[in-house]
């Protein structure tokens, strides 16, 4: 006998879309509408508008990049265009997320080049796309106008906002109409507070989507976990500052100890395993975005998302 | 031996030559102000001598002056020493102000039942036909004046010893002064002739660092005098724990001594300006925290201060004032409040039975801040309490340019939300020197409606505004620009300082916070909330709200009793039948250990936002900081 959950939740999750196909003025061949799940992940009856998405990290400066990812990848690191191609076309991600880790170097000037990384990894996907911008305050403004006007259109996901630093990113999102990852480390009530900082300031709720920050399993995911049931509940009861999705990235599960440890024979194998469940246990908590590096954890995770959100008898 | 006059008030005192002004003050009955302890640390103490010789190292003192005091010879009374005559000129600011009671307590105190009183007799003498003993006779007539039954009258030996001598020498005309103890009366005192009318006694606030004492006529109630004077325990360390630690270095004899030398002086000194004798003093009723209660009464407080954290009673209890060193009556009681815990000490007892909350069936909700705070929730039926530390930032610690309230000190502040200009108070209208607690929450609070600051207390770097800026320590607001200051340099709050405060601020809220969840009420249930100490009296109440320091109530609801420990004093001096409930109050209480509670820290990272991370508790604020916002566009 299935039994049937009830539950007298009066909320629901916020709606955030994500990318814009020609019809709404953007290039991408696929928007997501995410979010708008009316009870706890995986249950039935929740009718989430989409299944998690799994998103597939790429970056402009590879230098600070995990090894294991850089070798999975192969060659195609060095050409951003191509990887991020690759990353739509052999890895079948839902979503490609940019991180301009090149801003992240000394003394970095050089707007422009940002401009052009982001129009050429527009170019070379139709996914929707994240990018993530500076985590410099004084050269966030710049980096965030620079990233918001090349994706001007296309909806993009721009991050990462801070309660210490929020307001450029939110000023570039507004300007060309974005959406803003909203992080707080591992909090309900800073993941609220930085929500209604946003708000007030004019990001409308709906172009909002929660970080609730992850470490990986095993090393604070645990944490994660919990901060992320209570936000969903919260979202349930009523609480609109805290109905938005949430994305996990679970990035430092390449690099722990386990990974290192393992044998040159296992150490990919245990890394993809390790960034798979971390991302399973996230879709669990309630995750509508994960986002992982590895190649082989796309496919897993699609195939685990495949099977968890199968539609059950009678529901 | 020199003679030191002060003005305006023209008394005079015979001093030894190197005696310091401020004892010389002191024993002239003059209130001066010394919160270090006459440490030459506070400042507060500036007299301006007129003429006569005197020592006073002014460059090694000249922060506290103003170039104006340099020049006309102001000195720090605690540090001048006399050499000749003086002539000094003490200014009101120097002087401790009366502090303010409650006017509740003081309905509280319309019930007028002191515990002493006083019975002239004239006595028919003994003859052989009425052979009845000394002392019936004496209970006799006491009982035909209006005093208890004979039988319920207990005469101590040492009042037995004086009876057959006052009577007789007295000619049969007697006072007898007749106390109410635990289990029916005793006489205390017996004077020849009517002295009646002289019947005093002292109600004592033992704080950490000030001693108050309040001097009342006990045969009407009417308040006499006030007198206040550093705790002298302060030469063994500023704080509580620093006390306790030198008790058991070097056990308690000498602290005991010193709580007692410094309620003796407060008395003394009241029992001065109000021109009466010490020693028809017959009553007197300290409250004080939990440790000092301990020390005055000699019991070792060591056990306290480490975990479980228990005292060593729980009651309030009486006591011949003689036994520990009060220097009134020989026979005069001496009570004490009692104490929770270690933390919910009798003063804050006297807190409850001041705001009279104990009493009432509607739910108060009552706070004292001081570096650490107390909170107590509840009403006639039940209790519950917490404490708590605030941190320094209220007090202007840990904040650049936060100071005690001292002069100098900008106490108000309010900011032109176009201009962002500020108009501000200093404490005695002195150059402006720092911040004190009062102004921080008013500058919080002010920068927060002119829209400066965001809810997490950063300041907006797009503000085009020349007192938004970027200093050393990061973004900041000027205040006062160095020119207008009294330190010739800029006064600036930092985001730092906005960020102790807001810590601060949420600790305090959180332990309402969690009480009120404890209880299972809600901010709409409590009906008062009362500010105990002396924070609370130059708090702005709607702008504590603002930054969500205490729950939103509306502001005719928030009240100030100001010193509540002595004001609970006085009610327990003037009206003994409020004594019956302090015990009830104490065993009442439920003590809640912050510490042990999980929700706490939920609690205080919700409260670490302006007002709270759940805006639907502060709806009024809520709806202001809106309309500012909106205007602000």
């Amino acid at each position: 006998m299935e039994l049937t959950p009830s539950f007298d939740w009066t909320g629901s999750v916020g709606t955030v879309t994500l990318g814009a196909t020609a019809a709404d003025g953007g290039t991408r061949s696929i928007a997501y509408r995410i979010g708008g799940g009316t009870t706890l992940p995986l249950l039935p009856g929740g009718n989430p508008y989409h299944a998690p998405l799994v998103a597939f990290e790429i970056c402009d400066d590879p230098r600070i990049w995990p090894s294991i990812a850089l070798k999975a990848c192969g060659d195609i690191t060095q050409d951003i265009a191509a990887w991020a191609r690759t990353a739509e076309t052999a890895y079948r991600a839902d979503i490609v997320r940019l991180y301009l880790t090149s801003t992240r170097q000394r003394n970095f000037s050089d707007i422009a080049s940002l401009k052009k990384t982001v129009e050429a990894v527009l170019a070379a996907t139709k996914l929707p796309v994240i990018i993530e911008g500076s985590n410099e305050p004084a050269i966030d403004s710049e980096v965030f106008l620079a990233c918001g006007e090349a994706g001007q259109g296309e909806r993009l996901l721009l991050g990462t906002a801070e309660a210490g630093r929020y307001r450029s990113i939110a000023a570039a999102a507004l300007a060309y109409n974005h959406a803003v990852i909203a992080q707080s480390p591992i909090d309900i009530n800073l993941a609220k507070q930085l929500n209604i900082l946003m708000r007030e300031i004019g990001v409308p709720r709906d172009h909002i989507v929660i970080d609730p920050y992850t470490g990986a399993l095993g090393y604070g995911f645990e944490y994660s976990f919990s901060a992320m049931e209570r936000i969903r509940f919260a979202a349930l009861k009523g609480d609109t500052d805290l109905a938005m999705p949430m994305i996990c990235s679970a990035i430092d599960s390449l690099n722990i100890k386990e990974v290192r440890d393992a044998g040159p024979a296992q150490q990919d194998a245990m890394a993809v395993r390790w960034e798979t469940y971390a991302g399973i246990s996230a879709v669990a908590a309630g995750a509508e975005i994960i986002c992982v590096r590895h190649p082989e954890s796309v496919v897993l995770m699609k195939e685990a998302i495949a099977n968890l959100t199968l539609p059950k008898g009678g529901a | 031996m020199p003679t030191v006059t002060f003005i305006p008030s023209y008394r005079k005192i015979d001093v030894e030559k190197g005696t310091t002004v401020l004892d010389a003050a002191q024993r002239a009955g003059l209130n001066i102000n010394v919160v270090c302890g006459g440490h030459g640390k506070c400042g507060k103490c500036i007299v301006l001598i007129k003429g006569g010789r005197y020592e006073f190292d002014r460059e090694k003192y000249g922060k506290f002056f103003t170039q104006n005091e340099m020049m006309t010879g102001s000195c720090l009374a605690c540090t001048t020493t006399v050499l000749s005559d003086l002539q000094v000129f003490v200014p009101d600011s120097t002087l401790i102000q009366e502090q303010k009671i409650l006017t509740d307590q003081l309905k509280a105190e319309i019930e007028f039942f002191p515990s002493v009183k006083k019975y002239y007799v004239e006595l028919s003498p003994p003859t052989l036909d009425n052979p009845q003993p000394d002392l019936s006779r004496l209970l006799w007539g006491i009982h035909k004046s209006g005093g208890p039954s004979p039988e319920k009258v207990y005469a101590p030996l040492e009042v037995l010893r004086i009876i057959p001598e006052r009577l007789r020498h007295s000619n049969w005309k007697v006072t007898a002064t007749v106390a109410l103890v635990p289990g029916g009366y005793r006489v205390i005192d017996l004077e020849e002739n009517d002295t009646a009318k002289r019947l005093y006694g002292a109600a004592v606030d033992l704080g950490t660092t000030t001693v108050v004492a309040y001097l009342r006529d006990l045969t009407d109630g009417s308040i006499l005098s006030v007198a206040s004077n550093y705790n002298r325990q302060i030469s063994c360390g500023e704080d509580i724990l620093s006390r306790v630690n030198f008790a058991k270095r070097n056990g308690l004899e000498k602290l005991q001594a010193l709580a007692v030398e410094s309620i003796n002086a407060a008395i003394t000194l009241a029992a001065n300006r109000a021109g009466i004798d010490r020693e028809d003093i017959y009553e007197v009723v300290v409250a004080g925290n939990t440790v000092m209660t301990h020390i005055l009464l000699g019991i070792d407080p060591a056990y306290m201060i480490s975990e479980p954290y228990v005292p060593v009673v729980r009651r309030a209890l009486s006591v011949a004032g003689s036994r520990i060193g009060i220097a009134c009556d020989p026979n005069a009681g001496l009570f004490s409040f009692p104490a929770v815990s270690d933390f919910i000490g009798g003063d804050i007892i006297a807190d409850i039975l001041a705001c009279g909350m104990a009493e009432r069936d509607e739910i108060s909700l009552m706070i004292d801040i001081g570096t650490n705070f107390e909170v107590v929730l509840g009403n006639r039926d039940w209790m519950f309490s917490c404490a708590g530390a605030a941190g320094p930032a209220l007090e202007g610690g840990e904040v650049l340019f936060g100071m005690r309230a001292n002069p100098g000190a900008i106490e108000r502040i309010k900011i032109d939300p176009d201009t962002l200009d500020p108009t501000y108070s200093t404490i005695n209208g002195f150059r402006p020197a720092g911040i004190c607690g009062s102004g921080l929450i008013d500058l919080l609070a002010e920068l927060i409606c002119a829209c400066v600051i965001d809810r997490n207390g950063r300041i907006d770097e797009g503000i085009a505004k020349r007192r938004i800026r970027k200093g050393r320590h990061g973004m900041e607001y000027v205040v006062v620009f160095a020119d207008d200051t009294d330190i010739r340099k800029d006064i600036v709050i930092t985001e730092n300082d906005i960020k102790s405060l807001i810590m601060s601020k949420a600790s305090i809220l959180a332990a309402c916070m969690t009480l009120m969840k404890e209880a299972g009420i809600t901010r709409e249930q409590i009906a008062t909330i009362y500010f105990a100490g002396a924070f609370g009296n130059y708090l702005d109440k709607r702008n504590a709200t603002i930054i969500g320091l205490i729950p939103e109530i509306p502001s005719e609801q928030i009240k100030n009793i100001g010193n509540g420990a002595i004001a609970g004093a006085n009610i327990a001096l003037i009206n003994r039948r409020k004594r019956k409930i302090l015990d009830e109050i104490a065993m009442k209480i439920a003590y809640i250990e912050l510490n042990a509670e999980s929700s706490f820290m939920d609690e205080y990272t919700q409260g670490t936002f302006l007002p709270h991370t759940d805006l639907t508790l502060f709806p009024n604020v809520q709806r202001f900081l809106n309309s500012c916002r909106m205007r602000k566009g």
